[in-house]
């Protein structure tokens, strides 16, 4: 027990040293002032007129004042994802097996962390306007979730829960149609496409959602996620059912 | 009804801590996230709902997580900062058997033995675990269970079983 004591006021002063040395050399704190081109950016963004109403910089830049350039580069990642399905000629899904999977250590552990997962992406996705991260990287996150299930269950887990990469692209259209949603609706009120502020609410209830910037995040992330995940699924596949899907001879 | 509400409050904290921040905005966001994810995923994760309502589990977990990141961890560092000096290493596969049944006990043990260095489960088949052992004291089933997952195993009987 002695000995144990003795461990353990070891260990804990040595973590106080090291955090009293950290705080001294003034190496964990944050600098008082932010430099002139970070002001800039953040009166740019959020502070000055006619601005995006998000003081996250980047998400402001790449779904408002360069939006267009955003709507291209989602249509080009769904064109790759639609491609690789025509490509694979993946019209149907492989019929359901048992599939082996890993140890029951692997499975317990990935029910775990494929719901954290999902927690965290979410948390990536809506805090896009206020803090670095945005649609892409909170649905690149979510694909992760799928990704862990196909080798650590089989992808007849997914399939067995209808996730088809066919369901799957269904939903990145449906995310894509609420992006382009998203982006004509101020037209109705005789706005012009795109249209952010002056159209949707900056504050709901007095939290910032940077008007159309959210509602953008939350489409994307369902898009990418989406767009991932049957990428995933219809690439893991045996290659014996894509050569029956195809009518090939295995001579 | 419980395991529902107490897994969406588990995921719910676990959002809040993720984000680092309390706004209403992270409030709202993170108990339709936690609900939305918690309810099906409980079902998944829980099987048997008193365990879950057992203060003393919680206790033995608290204890043991103080204890293993403390305690346990620094001992085994300092064992193989030891070796790394004297390099007295005899490495190899053992096999060891594991009585707990439940699957989040068999997991504690698991990453338990794996988290500290020296000992890493490589395969579990059939009940027993193979453990790739820095110093293998003992190929004897029993004998290396007591040596490398003994302590373990008591705790994930007093958290899961």
């Amino acid at each position: 027990m002695g000995r144990r004591l003795l461990g353990l006021v070891f260990v804990y002063s040595l973590a106080l040293a090291l955090a009293l040395v950290v705080y001294a050399t003034g190496s964990l704190q944050p600098p008082h002032e932010i430099k002139r081109l970070g002001v800039f950016y953040v009166e740019e963004t959020f502070f000055g007129n006619m601005t995006a109403m998000s003081p996250e910089a980047v998400t402001a830049i790449v779904w408002d004042y360069r939006g267009l350039d955003t709507v291209y580069e989602t249509a080009v990642f769904f064109l790759a994802v639609v491609a690789g399905l025509a490509v694979f000629r993946v019209s149907k899904t492989p019929p359901l097996k048992r599939g082996v999977g890993l140890t029951e250590i692997s499975r317990t552990s990935t029910k775990i962390v494929a719901a954290l997962i999902v927690v965290v992406s979410a948390s990536i996705a809506l805090h896009g306007h206020l803090t670095p991260g945005g649609g892409f990287q909170g649905g690149s996150t979510l694909a992760i979730a799928p990704l862990l299930v196909i080798p650590i269950f089989s992808y007849y887990a997914l399939l067995a829960r209808r996730l088809t990469p066919g369901l799957l692209v269904t939903l990145r259209g449906l995310a894509l149609t609420a992006i382009g949603l998203v982006a004509l609706l101020p037209v109705f009120k005789g706005l012009e496409v795109v249209t952010n502020i002056r159209f949707y609410p900056a504050y709901i209830l007095g939290q910032l959602v940077s008007g159309s910037l959210l509602l953008y995040n939350s489409s994307e992330y369902i898009a990418v996620a989406s767009g991932f995940a049957a990428v995933f699924l219809y690439l893991s596949f045996e290659e014996e059912f894509h050569e029956e899907e195809r009518g090939e001879d295995h001579e | 009804m419980f395991r529902e509400v107490l897994v969406t409050l588990w995921l719910f904290l676990f959002y809040i801590v993720y984000t680092g921040s309390t706004t209403p905005y992270d409030i709202a966001t993170g108990l339709v996230v936690a609900a939305l994810v918690g309810v099906p995923a409980s079902r998944v994760l829980v099987s048997d709902e008193r365990k879950l309502l057992d203060v003393k589990r919680y206790i033995h977990l608290f204890y043991y997580a103080l204890k293993y990141m403390t305690v346990i961890e620094f001992k085994a560092h300092m064992d193989v900062v030891k070796r790394v000096f004297t390099m007295r290493l005899n490495p190899g596969i053992v096999k060891i058997p594991v009585y707990a049944k439940s699957r989040y006990g068999r997991l504690l043990i698991a990453v338990s033995i794996t988290n500290t260095p020296g000992t890493v489960v490589v395969d579990e088949r059939d009940g027993w675990f193979y453990v790739n052992w820095i110093d293998v004291a003992s190929t004897k089933p029993e004998e290396a269970r007591l040596a490398i997952s003994a302590e373990f195993e008591d705790y994930a009987f007093k958290i899961f079983e």
